[in-house]
């Protein structure tokens, strides 16, 4: 949890860096119509900047042998289950970039059910038809939103 | 009686039949969002805003408050039953709802939660009713100034009133309006933190964060637990319903107190349903005659918490629809619908859009009215789509993030969006960094910020302006002191302690 919390803390101290970087860059003083663009960014990133030092500073003097320092940010035992749920969901990104939105859920769907809950080949399957459809209905045809086509999307009429 | 005459108005439009129809579709998905772990009212809102683009306004607001309605009773059932909280305000219910549900007493738990829940949001719509309108009269004197100082005050009750760690949650708030402020400068036109893409320059948009966060960073979460879901069945018998009728009755005192803290907490910028039913939990309590039983299934504690959050679910949207500030994160979403709509919320819309204001108070009246009716009667119905295995609610609710993602702008980089907000709302969330207070400030960044630069533009770059008005001046030094009490409340409490130590040396030395 200690290593965790410093590292998250570094991560907001370079966003403010980027933050006030940027904000000097556009000007953050008084220009001629009042307060320049990089004004709001600029003491934000400060303020940012500020208070990641305070968590930075509270992490480091956080005793190592205490209960929360030493309670791990993600216990091995629950890694898994995890991970088992955060990288199908990121391989059904990157394959909606390629087969765009229905023929994803449906596979994602699919997977789903039967790898990880082990449900019959019958109930994934008819899921995975039923979602699909039912978001087209209502998504493309009822309301109109378009959802990615990925390579589809010259082929297909809709 | 102006407010009646307004709100006879209303109901006319309110009661128009592609209304009703939206508002009894309104509730129904609410009370399932409401159900559903992991979907929150928040990013349900949010998943649904897209829906609501093709619709009228008043149509559109009856719809995503009915889903906020129906989110509030929702969350409950999935708490006694299950001991899963269905949304983070029935966390509370759950201490004492779920107890009473092994009991063999879930329908009188629910009844608990449904019962009181809708006569403190009755309340507190008549309390709507009536005080929005001075509200908003109030609310159109204010200037840049004044607007600033509110906003901060929204900002401040998050460090003053949330607890955890005010470094974090100024943090928060801060990354909030740093990703607000990507994109075109909303007084020069300059182009900012783009880093030179132009799909940037739009800017960061709050709802592919606010599903991000709160959606698919819980469902992160869940997962580590590997959620489960056995429960029992609940039926309400009318029997039940009698019962609770009594037993509110007895409590009138911790519904009262309930229903106002609730409201109260509502109205407040920033804070909302969740907050309130802990604290109304709390208070219930400490004043109670058996605090002991408290957590082993005493209706109490059931109703206490049930009416702070649906008073505090009416409040938040008071502030929202006469000022245009959110009281909570749901509201948030609300009010960048109303953008998108269109409209400017804020004290005008009163003047402006009367239609739209009224029909929308009607409405709460038709909704909520609905909303109980539905739970009692509905009840064995939600209990089965809890039985929807994790393996098809996991990816079903991925799959609606993201097309509530997708549908904002057309755009593959939201849907990219979304994992990384979801990692960094499991992140946050496991390090204890408030996420509300980011979203809000996604949402509010560019006022905020037009509001101070247009401040510091009227008074030519001294921040005097904001104690040399009143209205401004008062709410500039509440924010101060709600900024300031973290750090106050341990040296109060040191000095508390020491006069104690004194007392009780005294009193052994006597």
């Amino acid at each position: 949890m200690k290593k965790a919390e410093i590292i998250c803390a570094l991560a907001l101290l370079t966003f403010a860096g980027i933050g006030t970087v940027e904000a000097v860059r556009l000007g953050f003083g008084w220009g001629p119509s009042g307060p320049r663009a990089g004004f709001f960014p600029f003491w934000l990133s400060l303020i940012l900047g500020a208070c990641s030092v305070v968590i930075l500073a509270k992490a480091i003097r956080m005793d190592p042998a205490g209960e929360t320092a030493r309670k791990p940010f993600v216990s091995k035992k629950s890694l898994r289950p995890v991970m088992a749920v955060f990288l199908p969901m990121v391989g059904a990104v990157v394959l909606i970039e390629v087969t765009g939105f229905y023929l994803t859920s449906a596979l994602y769907l699919a997977f789903f059910m039967r790898w990880m809950g082990r449900h019959s080949w019958v109930g994934s399957l008819a899921a995975s038809l039923l979602f699909p459809v039912a978001a087209f209905l209502i998504l493309e045809r009822w309301f109109l939103i378009p959802m990615p086509k990925g390579m589809f999307g010259e082929y297909l009429p809709f | 009686m102006e407010a009646l005459a307004n709100l006879i108005h209303g109901f006319n439009i309110a009661i128009s039949p592609f209304n009703l129809m939206i508002a009894a579709f309104g509730i129904f998905l609410g009370v399932i969002i409401g159900v559903i772990p992991g979907l929150g009212g928040t990013s349900g809102v949010a998943i649904l805003l897209p829906l609501t683009f093709t619709m009228s306004t008043t149509s559109a607001i009856v719809f995503l408050s009915c889903i906020y309605w129906g989110a509030l009773f929702g969350g409950a059932i999935t708490s006694i039953l299950f001991n899963i909280p269905g949304e983070p305000w029935s966390v509370a219910t759950m201490f004492d709802g779920y107890p009473m549900a092994k009991q063999g007493k879930a329908g009188q738990a629910l009844a608990a939660a449904f019962i009181p829940g809708f006569f403190a949001a009755l309340v507190s719509i008549i309390l709507f009713t009536f005080f929005a309108p001075p509200l908003a009269e109030l609310a159109l004197k204010f200037g840049p100034a004044e607007n600033f100082a509110v906003l901060t005050l929204a900002f401040s009750t998050f460090t003053g009133l949330g607890g955890g760690s005010a470094a974090k949650t100024i943090g928060s708030a801060c990354v909030g309006f740093l990703l607000a402020s990507v994109g075109l400068d909303i007084v020069t036109g300059r182009p900012r933190l783009n880093f030179g893409s132009i799909t940037l320059l739009s800017g960061f948009s709050f709802i592919t964060a606010s599903i991000g966060l709160f959606g698919v960073g819980e469902i992160l979460l869940a997962a580590e637990e590997a959620l489960e879901f056995k429960g029992v069945q609940g039926r309400i018998g009318l029997k039940d319903i009698w019962v609770t009728i009594k037993t509110l009755w007895r409590n009138l005192f911790t519904w009262i107190t309930g229903t106002i803290l609730g409201f109260w907490i509502g109205v407040m910028p920033g804070t909302g349903a969740t907050p309130a039913s802990f604290m109304s939990y709390g208070i219930a309590k400490q004043y109670s005659k058996h605090p002991e039983k408290f957590g082993t299934g005493v209706p109490e504690g059931v109703i206490a918490t049930e009416s702070a959050a649906h008073a505090a679910g009416i409040g938040a949207l008071l502030p929202l629809i006469t000022l245009g500030i959110p009281g909570s994160p749901t509201a948030a979403v609300i009010l960048g619908g109303l953008y998108i709509w269109g409209l400017q919320p804020g004290p005008m819309l009163f003047v402006e859009q009367k239609d739209f204001v009224w029909g929308f108070i009607a409405s709460m009246y038709i909704g909520n009215v609905m909303g109980v009716v539905f739970c009692l009667s509905m009840l064995p119905v939600f209990a089965a789509i809890l039985k929807t295995p994790y393996a098809i609610l996991t990816p079903l609710i991925i799959l609606l993030s993201a097309i509530g993602a997708y549908a904002v702008k057309n755009t593959m980089l939201d849907i990219w969006l979304l994992l990384v907000y979801g990692v960094i709302g499991y992140v946050f969330k496991k390090l204890k960094y408030p996420l509300a207070p980011l979203v809000i400030a996604l949402v509010l960044g560019d006022m905020t910020e037009e509001a101070l630069r247009q401040s510091l533009i009227l008074s030519g770059g001294s921040l005097a302006i904001f104690f040399t008005r009143p209205i401004a001046a008062g709410f500039m030094i509440l924010t101060i002191f709600l900024f300031l009490l973290p750090a106050i409340r341990p040296l109060a409490r040191r000095v508390g302690r020491t006069f104690k130590v004194e007392e009780v040396k005294k009193a052994g030395g006597d």
